[in-house]
């Protein structure tokens, strides 16, 4: 396998397959080398929703907004069937406070022209006639979307093997070569050496290991969340929900007061309809190193959570759960950047629970980058030199 | 001994019930018997008949009632009980001989003429028989029908052939076989073989990979199922070893539980 490459990509979850994916329709050869096989850990241990109002009015908000119209284009682009679908999206108020804190938060989005609608409790039971009769409203979204999060790393993959792109699975890259002047000059694995001027570390919560391998700490820790699958043969939701304090568990700077058995593993509801007619129930949000048991204490919290919203639930059954690994960053924005001090070395990780839905773009703004284009918006708030 | 008592059906629980044809009948001709005793609700057996002999009627977790002047003996309804739960019965074969038709859905390489063992309702070889006819139609979808000729008094007792190791495939014969494309692996999901192998030629080089590309094994109940037979796709078409291709990996809950019952003290 000794052969010379452009880009080496490392990791073949959403983001390496979508960074592959967008630098060979730059025309540029790339190889993809992946310790274990396409989207074998947190890109299929997840759900995919690309989501407006789980995000900060201001970047955050616009990428998401930038990563719905792109799956738009993408869904043509690709002959791979990646289950998009655009059917809108709720969040749920519990409470009267968190009502409060809703409106404002999207008035704020609304303010910077997003389609969101404020709903008062009978809307909200006209959209989702199985919901809770007593909440007190919600936000619909109308953009909102969702894909199948494993079938779009095979359907980015598909479209470019073998046309620019070489895949190395169950390849495990051992270093990271430089010469004398730090500048990246080749990618060795347990199968022979990759030679490359330019090598981008995808690799999620494992990111931090490639880092080593250069020097540099990459501050990504793996936060796990938990999932359940019903086994429902009837449609029981229409769209994906969330309760609102799904943002407070996302953002710790947005205060609401929040049941304290749920505190412990930051759980909020979530439920979005499946392909296979089921439905995908969480979540859960808490650090607990590389671990990807879903336990029973968290299971039973979110299942508890699942009922206060859907009290349908209570009598339908729970037929798996699954737990993954998000690569968390304590300023909830992902590292899309070139490293100044290693030339030739790029990361394009931590995105914790939004790589799915910012992975088109984050595959654009590194193929921007590793072309010497200007990147189609500001990459400043992604730079590693954040931390100097 | 009765049902009741070892779970295995005798001829007295079935005459008891009022369930079995009379000595009479069955010595004029081939007679239906539905040796079903549940309330499943289920009626192929009805529709089946072409001499309207069956009834269930609308709550169709009746048992069949046989209509023994109607019924011929065809034998129609044997293929069509998917609880392979109806034989048909002829004692007016000959003083000493008579007939049972049952379904048999084993692999086998029985030929008409072969002399077998004859096994009772529990599986137990009885006494030997005769096979007078072997059926497979396009109608029956693969249900294979038999007719054994044996003593007259093993009629009520002789339902099926002995399982006996010669008459089986090996596993390596078993193992070998190509699956027609259009056959179901995984029942929960309904994926086929076909659908399988166009996974393997996207890519997928493992049970995992199968499992996301096709959805074989994410369903009810978790590829226990499916697996063995995904696993021998596989391997035929790739050659990779048993622990290239791994497993599923389990996942909690290991059966279905409410999310009630997960959530625990709702009601409070």
């Amino acid at each position: 396998m000794n052969k010379t490459y452009d880009v080496v990509i490392v990791g073949a979850g959403v983001i390496g397959t979508s960074c592959a994916y967008h630098l060979v329709k730059k025309g540029f050869q790339v190889a993809l080398v992946e310790k274990k096989d396409l989207a074998r850990e947190t890109s299929s241990h997840c759900d995919a929703v690309a989501l407006i109002p789980d995000k900060m009015p201001g970047i955050d908000a616009a990428m998401g907004y930038a990563s719905i119209q792109r799956f738009k284009e993408l869904e043509k682009e690709l002959n791979y069937d990646f289950e998009f679908h655009q059917n809108g999206s709720l969040h749920l108020c519990e409470t009267d406070q968190e009502m409060e804190i809703a409106t404002k938060y999207a008035n704020d989005l609304i303010a910077e022209g997003y389609a969101i609608d404020i709903l008062n409790p009978e809307e909200l039971l006209e959209k989702e006639p199985f919901l809770a009769t007593d909440l007190k409203g919600g936000l619909f979204s109308h953009e909102c979307c969702g894909v199948n999060p494993y079938k779009l790393c095979f359907a980015f993959v598909d479209a470019v093997q073998g046309k620019g792109l070489d895949v190395y699975t169950h390849t495990t890259v051992t270093d990271i070569r430089r010469d004398a002047d730090n500048n990246v000059v080749g990618v060795e694995t347990d199968n022979g050496i990759l030679k490359t001027n330019k090598v981008v570390n995808c690799c999620g919560v494992w990111a931090p290991e490639i880092g080593k391998m250069v020097g540099i700490d990459i501050p990504i820790k793996p936060r796990k969340g938990v999932i359940l699958i019903s086994g429902a043969g009837f449609p029981i939701c229409k769209q994906k929900i969330h309760e609102f304090g799904y943002m407070v568990s996302k953002f710790d700077d947005i205060q609401c007061e929040r049941d304290p058995e749920v505190e412990k593993y930051n759980v909020a509801f979530t439920i979005e309809p499946s392909a296979g007619n089921n439905v995908l129930i969480g979540s859960s949000r808490n650090f607990d190193g590389y671990d990807v048991d879903a336990e029973i204490d968290i299971i039973r919290v979110i299942a508890k959570r699942a009922v206060r919203f859907f009290p349908i639930l209570k009598n339908i059954n729970c037929i798996r759960s699954y737990a993954g690994v998000r690569p968390f960053i304590e300023e909830h924005l992902p590292l899309i950047t070139h490293v100044k001090e290693i030339p030739g070395y790029y990361i394009a990780a931590g995105h914790e629970g939004d790589g799915i839905s910012m992975a088109p773009l984050t595959g654009r703004l590194i193929s921007e980058m590793i072309a010497g284009e200007e990147p189609c918006m500001d990459v400043t708030p992604f730079s590693f030199s954040r931390y100097k | 001994m009765k049902l009741s008592e070892t779970g295995i059906l005798t001829k007295a629980d079935l005459v008891e019930m009022g369930r079995y044809p009379s000595e009479e009948r069955m010595k004029k001709g081939p007679v239906a018997v539905a040796e079903c005793v549940q309330d499943i609700p289920c009626n192929p057996c009805e529709t089946a008949c072409p001499f309207k002999a069956i009834h269930i009627g609308e709550n169709i977790s009746n048992l069949p009632k046989i209509d023994v002047n109607k019924c011929n003996g065809c034998t129609t309804c044997v293929s069509a009980c998917s609880g392979l739960a109806i034989f048909v019965l002829d004692k007016s074969y000959s003083d000493s001989y008579g007939k049972v038709t049952f379904p048999y859905e084993y692999n086998h390489s029985f030929k008409v003429d072969d002399i077998v063992k004859a096994a009772n309702r529990g599986g137990k070889h009885v006494c030997e028989g005769k096979i007078l006819k072997i059926t497979n139609t396009q109608k029956a979808d693969r249900t294979t029908v038999i007719t054994l000729e044996v003593p007259i008094e093993y009629v009520d007792e002789v339902r099926s052939i002995y399982r006996d190791k010669q008459h089986q495939s090996s596993k390596e014969e078993i193992m070998s076989e190509k699956l027609a494309d259009d056959v179901l692996v995984c029942r929960c999901e309904e994926i086929t073989a076909g659908e399988i192998r166009e996974a393997i030629r996207q890519g997928a080089t493992d049970i995992t990979g199968v499992k996301l590309r096709t959805r074989a094994g994410m369903g009810l109940c978790q590829g226990r199922t499916c697996e063995a037979l995904v696993n021998q796709i596989i391997r035929q078409e790739l050659g990779n070893s048993p622990a290239d291709i791994g497993f599923s990996t389990p996942r909690t809950p290991q059966r279905p539980v409410t999310f009630g019952t997960l959530g625990g003290d709702l009601d409070e």
